[in-house]
């Protein structure tokens, strides 16, 4: 039998008392935080799991807003091809209507036709996000396109840069369209080797790797023929600008496109007849573009969907890691209360005791 | 009415004896006194021998030396428990991010401001906001860094405290010493009790301060030793004192020897451990950890192009070569990273053989890094650093090289110009070519062969480091409390008074007393009856 001192008596009372009441004040902080997991060493491999977890939500939360603003991006340059697609068709649409003799009234109303859409092309090619051209590559400070008078051709002035945003940990998605892909037309052929009336007509092409601008060279008729003509387009606004002047039988730096009107008459209807197949597969390329641009949103759409379909599950990992079963702790406190009453009340109960109480 | 004196004197000492017990029913360390009652010599009277009463031979206390020297014991291993258990608890809340403090989001929070920046490369906002959480970062690391060096600085002035509180115990065992050794001169027994109760008192202290260990001498004084060296001899004690190292540390000397390594318990041995515990782990791993996050962003950041299209440029201040001299006829006289990406990011030791040939050991991983003849002046090369040395040395000098003590303290932003943030990859002046920005966020989800793991990863161990360190120490505290308790529980049964006990005694020789008394008035009154005849 152990021999009991008061001293010993009183110090087993205190430990236990100081025991529940540790344990009580650890369960109300539990309560108060609503987490199980206050500091690293309530639960050190919990700890970092919901570190992990939390890195994750925040990363794809990142991820998310990443891809909500090439969402933006995406989408204005979306709306600028389906306005260039708007302005080749209806390019094309007057080419069907004026490339076979028209009155002279006719033909200038094609002609400042033409011009509107060439300018409108232009203006849609310069699109703007913010301070940001959308189709300069990385010169995004810098018009994509501008009209040299020189050269009385349009220009790109932007590169082949393409601008990522990142989606997940190593992916990233492109979210820009360079301009030369855009607006500068490639021919995938077969091209036309003869105009409606037999005369042949021949289309060279060269890329430059630099910036991607295709340049078309058009020779029409044979060398040493009275209507021999060449001329370069490199981008859209180029054919429309050729569109435009050819229907005012004139080349685009202003001079008629030849002496006599009756050549300059052929010259101008061949040109037209010429820049057809340009401008479909113009149209055409357009079209790829706004395919890979309605590909792009819906794998970052997906993407998304997929973020937050991860954050749930990242979340409720997080929360069943760090935070409290809210019916358990008050039941767990419910529970520390009677213990520490049940305590304090034998406690209360032995110290009163005492032989000395008897004594007379 | 001898006989009754004799009770009565009897029963005086056992109720002062009781008293006495009663009084100190609360003083810790106390032992419960016991009068030893005997029956006094035999008279002859009448032909026959007549008891004579009972005397007093003497005061005992119930002691038992197998437990107090087991409580000796525990208690050097609690004492260690509860200063390791205070040094790392306070340590865990660096890390605690539950809290909102450690490093873990800034951490997040300044790579995906490179996703931010990556999303509008050109603009100012972005790269201003990556200024931001760089800042955060910074403050972060350094606030993290700070409270680690405060803990250790709290834990040398600890040491250095505990050495005074050794000494002040120090001087009183040898003290009490002097004082049984004269109450105890030419008694075979313990006389001394109420000293000797004091003076285990004492030990028990001490003994929670350091690994102590004594025996007593045949006069009743103890010697004590701590650490291999005599504390205290007979009436005589050495001096313990604290003394700051190189590396900034406190070190314990007693009678002027360093007896640092030998402290293995007590709160003394537990502050010891917390401190080498701390510098190995925590400060060393989080300052491994900066010094990648700033090579590695520093050489992605010197590969790309601002918007003023610089290049070659550090995002972080440069990673500087810090060295610990132990020498005493040598120095560094200069250091220097020389190639960023060769460095490891580990800790070397510059050591001398007799012969005069020196090596560069890599102190993480054991092996040589670089060994030559040492030359006086001449640059030593090795994994990206250079160091020279000038002076004679000796087989005993060492140096410590290191790309990790300034880490932190050296951190900041070396990039105060937005335009100079190297967001572009490809070439000078392109404003909307964000890959290297791309690269720099992708880092984040990167393992970086420096540390075996990503950013986040190793943050996550030493999170895992500071939570399972303090959760064992709080475990072992408990476990040694409770061995403490229970080992007090066995001394109290045998030392410890109990007042029920003493109340019942009380009334035993009260009883006696009045018993003796009575004996007296009935001598008396025969004595009367005998003069009235």
């Amino acid at each position: 039998m152990l021999r009991v001192s008061s001293f010993m008596l009183y110090e087993q009372l205190k430990k236990a008392l100081q025991s529940d009441i540790s344990d009580l004040t650890r369960k109300n902080l539990n309560l108060t935080t609503g987490k199980r997991i206050n500091k690293p060493s309530d639960d050190p491999a919990g700890t970092i799991r919901v570190l992990d977890y939390k890195v994750s939500i925040s990363l794809n939360d990142q991820y998310k807003r990443n891809i909500q603003q090439a969402g933006i991006f995406l989408g204005v340059a979306d709306k600028a091809l389906g306005s260039s697609q708007d302005s080749l068709a209806e390019l094309s649409k007057i080419l069907s209507y004026g490339d076979h003799g028209t009155s002279t009234k006719d033909s200038n109303f094609y002609s400042s036709q033409a011009a509107l859409y060439r300018d409108s092309l232009l203006d849609t090619a310069n699109s703007k996000l913010g301070e940001r051209y959308l189709f300069s590559g990385y010169q995004t400070d810098t018009q994509a396109f501008t009209f040299d008078s020189t050269t009385n051709h349009y220009v790109y002035n932007g590169d082949l840069g393409a601008m990522s945003v990142s989606v997940d940990r190593s992916g990233v998605a492109q979210v820009n369209i360079q301009g030369s892909k855009a607006f500068s037309v490639t021919m995938p052929g077969p091209t036309p080797t003869s105009l409606s009336d037999g005369t042949p007509v021949s289309y060279s092409q060269v890329t430059d790797p630099n910036t991607g601008v295709n340049t078309i060279t058009v020779e029409i008729g044979n060398a040493g023929d009275l209507d021999h003509d060449t001329f370069t387009v490199s981008n859209v606004m180029d054919v429309a600008n050729y569109m435009s002047f050819a229907w005012k039988g004139q080349d685009v730096d202003g001079t008629a496109l030849d002496a006599s009107a009756v050549v300059a008459e052929q010259k101008s209807q061949h040109r037209l007849q010429a820049l057809y197949p340009v401008v479909k597969d113009a149209s055409t390329q357009l079209l790829q573009n706004q395919t890979e641009i309605g590909t792009r949103e819906a794998f970052l759409k997906d993407r998304s969907t997929r973020l937050d379909n991860e954050n749930l599950t990242l979340e409720s990992a997080r929360s069943t890691a760090e935070d409290a079963d809210m019916n358990a702790t008050l039941v767990d406190i419910k529970m520390a209360e009677v213990a520490l009453e049940a305590l304090r009340s034998s406690s209360a109960q032995i110290i009163s005791q005492s032989l000395f109480n008897f004594l007379q | 009415m001898g006989i009754g004196r004799s009770a009565i004197v009897a029963s005086q000492t056992a109720m002062a004896t009781i008293n006495n017990n009663i009084a100190n029913v609360n003083t810790p360390g106390y032992s419960r006194q016991d009068v030893m009652l005997e029956l006094s010599l035999s008279v002859q009277r009448g032909g026959q021998l007549v008891g004579s009463g009972v005397t007093v031979a003497g005061i005992k206390r119930h002691y038992d030396r197998f437990i107090e020297s087991q409580i000796l014991g525990q208690n050097q291993v609690l004492g260690r428990a509860t200063a390791f258990d205070k040094a790392l608890s306070e340590m865990e809340q660096i890390f605690n991010d539950s809290s909102g403090l450690g490093l873990s989001k800034t951490l997040t929070e300044f790579f995906t401001a490179w996703q931010e920046v990556a999303n509008y490369p050109e603009g100012q906002t972005p790269r201003l906001m990556l200024f931001n959480k760089t800042d955060a970062l910074i403050r972060n690391a350094t606030a993290i860094e700070s409270s680690l060096t405060d803990n250790i600085k709290h834990i040398n002035e600890e040491v250095a405290n505990i050495s005074g509180e050794i000494n002040t115990f120090a001087e009183k065992i040898a003290s009490l010493n002097s004082e049984i050794v004269v109450a105890e001169t030419g008694s075979q027994t313990e006389t001394a009790i109420g000293l000797r109760d004091q003076r285990q008192k004492l030990l028990s202290d001490l003994s929670n301060l350091a690994n102590i260990s004594m025996y007593e001498n045949t006069d009743g004084s103890v010697n004590v030793s701590l650490g291999s060296r005599s504390l205290v001899s007979g009436s005589r004690y050495n001096i313990m004192s604290s003394k700051v190292n190189i590396e900034g540390n406190s070190d314990v000397y007693l009678d002027g020897t360093n007896i640092t390594g030998n402290i293995s318990s007590g709160q003394l041995g537990g502050f010891l451990m917390a401190r080498q515990d701390i510098t190995d782990n925590a400060l060393y791993s989080i300052r491994r950890l900066v010094a990648s996050v700033n090579k590695e962003v520093n050489l992605l950041h010197q590969a790309g192009f601002g918007l003023d299209s610089s290049t070659g440029l550090d995002y972080f201040n440069a990673l500087q070569v810090s060295s610990l001299d132990n020498s005493t006829g040598a120095d560094i006289t200069s250091s220097s990273i020389t190639n960023m990406s060769q460095l490891t990011l580990d800790e070397y030791d510059v050591t001398f053989d007799a012969l005069g040939s020196y090596f560069v050991t890599d102190r993480q991983t054991g092996t040589v890094a670089d060994t030559g003849i040492y030359t006086s002046g001449a640059a030593i090369s090795f994994d990206g650093m250079q160091i020279t040395i000038t002076g004679a040395v000796t087989a005993n000098d060492t140096f410590r090289v290191s790309p990790l003590t300034s880490s932190i303290s050296n951190f900041g932003r070396a990039i105060t110009d937005y335009k100079q943030i190297a967001v572009s990859g490809s070439a000078a002046g392109l404003p909307g070519d964000n890959a290297n920005s791309i690269a720099m966020a992708q880092l984040a989800g990167s393992s970086i062969g420096d540390l075996g793991a990503t950013f986040n990863d190793y943050y996550r161990s030493i999170v895992s480091y500071a939570g399972s360190s303090s959760s064992a120490a709080s475990d072992s505290l408990t476990f040694e409390t409770n061995m403490m308790t229970e080992m007090y529980s066995q001394r109290d049964a045998v030392s410890g008074v109990s007042l029920d006990e003493e109340a019942i005694k009380l009334i035993q020789f009260q009883r006696a007393f009045e018993a003796g008394a009575r004996m007296v008035r009935i001598a008396d009154e025969m004595m009367q009856t005998i003069l009235q005849l």
